[in-house]
């Protein structure tokens, strides 16, 4: 027992080094941030610089439209991610419990998907949507990231559902539930890490993805905070102070919600429980 | 827990689809005009554009002028994907070289079609950009150009030419504390980038194109200039042993330089860090008696050529109202830019002003930059061998040649015009033929699909919904790209392209830097995901314990994921600076090693951008790698331990094989998006430097085959990427039985 205490101290050691080296970077933007005189580089190493201020914060929220776009972002991630979660955790499921016809050449082709160059897709894309009367609005925008997040959240639930033992579900069915019910009620529970870690991924992929969004959303009161944070940005002038204070601030939900999301995450239901 | 997954899955959509609809209502009323703006001006200058905008919708009422700023590059190419789309802005504003490509596409409008010969005569001659005998482009502010900018503090009087320009830099060059590195520079400014060599080039006699449009970059001017910069840091020593635009920035911002070469949109910005500057024009070249001539270039105003008639006065009117003499004069009042309008230049704003008066003096003294979009072909051509002069890598005499030899390929890819009369045909019969033969022999599969899916509803009624989705938004995108791979669609057949076989697949395969490209993306992807499955599941495995603080670890360890890529691709490439990034300091101070010039050789570049990534990437994996350790039972730990294995044997039999099947579809598609990832190698290594030796394939595709607006060609290309992660990812998938159910 003393053995594995000592253990525990080493590795803690050794994670507050490396989790320091990790934010380093961060701490970098954060003086950035701080930073008067736009300046993203210095040629010295202090983390509060001369002269520091939070007049780029005051700033961000007072001049700029950063509520909005972080608004219309939260609500676009939102909507991405209830989607991506519904629908990989229904299709996952299928691949992992039902043999049919077509299942490998779905999985493949869902993964196909993914191994296009993105830059070369936007043409295209930007021609259906406008042939459907999509550009500018944020059904368009919800499709493109449901369907840019959905390949991998899929194939992460069906590789999930894979390690849940069958019998469950065939108790569940000899105590009278139907297919559904024993999907929803048992399994679905038991992989709750999985859905955590889609929903993560549906939020990211639509929180920070500019590409698409910079050729489809032409209104401004439509910006995602990807498009409003490059408007900070011009050809080799840059407002690096704000930049810096938007990038942290645009951080913080995604970590609020791996805070709330990670207790299901590492100490959901396990499958301690099931006895073969 | 249970209950509220239910619900929603079950509401899910219904929610989708009334809040989508609320949305999508929301439209604005008929009978106003609107115009859209798309520019890519600074934010100074969007302030003063929206309150123009302002006057003028105050004056006009029915008109709403909506405006957009977009990033040059993206300008261009959004601009040109709208245009292809019949859509986009009715105006777009930028720098006149954009003019080129988008006059021969046919996307903007002739203007001196438009405005009477009477209104033109009032404007600037350099500020109207006339091409092929019509007017594509009327500025509203000229310049955009180089100028030394010097620290009065430091010098009373701006050298006159490059003697004098060495020896202040001599002057103020100094070692304060005597570490044997200067602390203070005489010169800085971002010499890694062709265009702010321009005004070398021309000191010495040289230009990048003769009358008819070919390039002369294999000059004797071109090899002098070249010295020139090197002695500059080699042998007089007056600038830094590197330097790109932000660390000169920062430099003369800090007041350690004396003096920076850099463009009228960055003077304001030294006033406000509290530096007192002014502005000289670039020195005489003694040897020639010429002065270094930067490049200057006017910004101003084209027309959407898929406007809407009706539209066309409203626009007329806004135009005229925007280049008037009284918002030139704010703007130039207010940014120090240079106006266009000729009746502007009595006023004593301008005659005066010492800032103005220099930058006009320069103007007087600078070359227009040429519009004809071959000069994007030209600093391509140009970049990677002046970088590797610098870079000690080649001598100033093989590179000139090189840089030409490269500009007239590259034109010619960008130019060439190939058609074929049968391939059309040839590959409308061979799709047909697939699409049967693919029907023929799946005909079996399809009968049993059809006969199945009544026996086994539940499954496809689960799958279908993510399969319909996807298949909605990749089909159309994929097919296209098929096509496209075919055709010669480019500058010149931008809409008019056709199919001309396989002739950019040829291409791609006959280019020898595909190989070398390739190998390196190869690498690129393995050392990435590699270090990103290791570190990602060491620390889930550490963190599964009961470390003290661990969530507040597991939290802070995200942060690489959760914060914008941009800024901190951008910052890591501020760390990896020689003489002052924190990676070098720490090497040299802490650890007494030789510093590493990481942006400057093609290896440790490479290496940069690999830990960048790395960094970036191995969050993701340990997050999942925490949520696959939570399928694991206890009992099999407990189990073991009762039989008194070892922790590694735990690990090997119990740890990985169960977390395997979790972390296979991550890893796939991991070395997928690594495969592809643009980003990260663009802004570490800022495109490809030096020398474009750090490119992988996808940012390669995107230099040489979009940037050239080679469309067809990129396409091809991509076809070409996807097939070799096809081919990748499927043996991976054979090896770790992925697709196979584990129970």
């Amino acid at each position: 027992m003393r053995e594995s205490k000592l253990v525990n101290w080493i590795i803690f050691v050794f994670l507050l080094f490396f989790t320091l080296a990790t934010i380093y970077p961060v701490i970098n933007v954060f003086t950035v941030s701080l930073r008067p005189g736009d300046k993203l580089l210095s040629t010295s190493l202090e983390i509060i610089p001369e002269g520091a201020t939070f007049q780029s914060y005051i700033k961000l929220f007072t001049e700029t439209d950063f509520l909005r776009w972080l608004f219309n972002s939260t609500f676009i991630s939102f909507v991405v991610t209830l989607t991506g979660v519904s629908l990989a955790s229904t299709a996952g499921y299928a691949l992992s419990r039902f043999k049919f016809i077509g299942k490998k050449s779905a999985m493949l082709g869902l993964m196909v998907t993914q191994m296009f160059p993105a830059t070369m897709l936007l043409l295209p894309m930007y021609i259906m949507l406008m042939k459907l009367g999509l550009l500018n609005s944020y059904i368009g925008i919800v499709i493109v990231y449901s369907s840019t997040a959905l390949p991998f959240c899929v194939w992460q639930m069906k590789g999930y559902y894979d390690t849940i033992p069958f019998s469950l579900e065939e108790a569940a069915r000899i105590d009278g539930c139907t297919r559904w019910q024993a999907f929803y009620k048992i399994i679905l529970p038991l992989a709750s890490p999985a859905l955590v870690i889609t929903a993560l991924f549906s939020f990211m992929s639509a929180w920070s993805e500019y590409i698409v969004a910079a050729q489809i959303l032409q209104d401004r009161n439509l910006y995602t905070l990807p498009i409003g944070l490059k408007s900070f940005q011009s050809n080799l002038t840059t407002e690096w102070g704000l930049y810096a204070a938007a990038s942290l601030i645009v951080s913080i939900p995604v970590v609020i919600l791996f805070i709330i999301l990670s207790r299901y995450l590492v100490s959901g239901l396990t499958l301690g429980s099931v006895k073969e | 827990m249970k209950k509220l997954i239910s619900k929603i899955l079950f509401q899910t959509n219904l929610i989708i689809l009334i809040s989508l609809i609320l949305i999508s209502c929301s439209k604005p009323p008929t009978n106003e005009i609107q115009i859209t703006i798309w520019h890519q001006m600074r934010v100074d200058e969007r302030e003063i554009l929206q309150r123009q905008l302002d006057r003028f919708m105050k004056l006009h009422p029915r008109i709403k002028v909506n405006q957009i700023y977009k990033e040059t590059e993206e300008l261009r190419s959004g601009f040109i994907i709208a245009a292809i789309g019949g859509q986009g802005p009715e105006i777009i504003y930028g720098p006149q070289d954009q003019v080129g490509p988008f006059e021969i596409m046919n996307i903007i409008l002739p203007l001196d079609t438009i405005f009477s010969q009477e209104f033109l005569n009032q404007f600037n001659e350099k500020g109207l950009i006339w091409s092929n005998n019509h007017l594509w482009m009327i500025a509203d502010k000229l310049g955009n150009h180089l100028a030394l900018v010097y620290n009065k503090k430091l010098i009373k009087n701006p050298p006159k030419t490059d003697k004098e320009l060495i020896e202040i830099g001599k002057q103020l060059t100094k070692d304060f504390n005597n570490d044997g590195k200067p602390d203070q520079y005489g010169l800085v400014w971002n010499y890694t980038e062709p265009f702010f060599f321009i005004p070398f080039l021309t000191g010495f006699g040289g230009w990048v194109f003769d009358e008819k449009n070919n390039p002369t970059l294999n000059t004797e001017a071109m090899i002098k200039g070249l010295k020139f910069i090197a002695d500059l840091r080699d042998k007089h020593k007056i600038i830094p042993g590197e330097a790109d635009y932000d660390i000169a920035d920062v430099l003369f911002k800090e007041g350690k330089a004396g003096m920076i070469i850099n463009g009228d949109w960055s003077w304001a910005s030294y006033g406000k860090a509290g530096i007192d500057y002014g502005i000289a024009p670039l020195p005489l070249i003694e040897e020639t008696g010429l002065y270094a001539a930067p490049m200057i270039s006017g910004k101003g105003y084209s027309i959407n050529a898929n406007i809407d008639p009706e539209k066309l006065p409203a626009v007329k009117l806004l135009l005229e109202f925007l280049l008037s003499p009284e918002n030139q004069l704010e703007t130039a009042k207010e940014l120090n830019t240079f106006p266009t309008h000729k009746s502007v230049y009595d006023d004593p704003f301008i005659k005066e002003n010492e800032i103005l008066i220099n930058s006009q003096r320069q103007i007087e003294l600078g070359k227009p930059m040429p519009i004809i979009s071959e000069m994007r072909a030209v600093w391509d051509a140009m970049r990677p061998y002046y970088q590797a002069v610098l870079g000690g890598a080649m001598n100033p005499e093989i590179a000139a040649q090189k840089m030409q030899d490269e500009a007239v390929k590259k034109i010619q890819e960008m130019t060439e015009d190939v058609t074929s009369i049968y391939a059309e045909l040839i590959f409308i019969i061979a799709f047909v033929v697939g699409i049967i033969l693919v029907l023929i022999l799946s005909r079996r599969t399809i009968l049993s699909f059809v006969k199945e899916f009544s026996k086994n509803s539940f499954a496809y009624y689960l799958v279908l919904p993510a399969f319909v989705v996807m298949i909605l938004v990749i089909i159309y995108p994929f097919i296209y790209n098929i096509v496209l791979s075919f055709s010669n669609m480019n500058l010149r057949h931008i809409n008019d392209w056709s199919i001309i076989g396989l002739n950019q697949y040829i291409k791609v395969f006959s280019e020898p830097v595909f190989y070398t490209v390739f190998l390196k993306t190869i690498i690129w992807t393995f050392v990435n995901v590699f270090f990103h499955v290791t570190i990602g599941v060491c620390l889930a495995l550490l963190l599964n314990r009961k470390i003290p603080g661990k969530i507040v670890f597991r939290t802070l360890l995200i942060l690489p994921w959760a914060i914008p890529q941009y800024i901190v691709a951008l910052t890591w490439r501020g760390m990896f600076n020689y003489e002052y990034g924190a990676i070098n300091l720490i090497l040299t101070k802490y650890l007494s090693l030789p510093p590493v010039e990481w942006l400057k050789s093609p290896l440790e570049a490479f290496i940069a951008v690999i830990i960048t990534n790395v960094w970036l990437g191995f969050p993701f994996m340990m997050v999942i790698a925490l949520g696959a350790l939570q399928s694991i039972p206890n009992e099999l730990y407990e189990a073991a331990d009762i039989e008194g294995a070892k922790w590694f044997h735990k690990l090997w039999k119990i740890t990985i094989p169960l977390i395997k099947p979790v972390m296979i579809p991550a890893i796939t598609l991991g070395i997928i998006w690594t495969f592809n990832n643009l980003n990260v190698v663009w802004l570490v290594s800022n495109a490809g430097e030096p020398s474009d030796q750090t490119h992988i394939l996808v940012s390669y595709v995107y230099k040489a085959a979009f940037n050239l607006y080679r469309y067809g060609y990129a396409a091809a290309f991509s076809m070409v990427i996807f097939f070799i992660l096809l081919v990748m990812s499927l043996s991976f998938l054979k090896r770790t039985r992925a697709t196979e159910s584990v129970y």
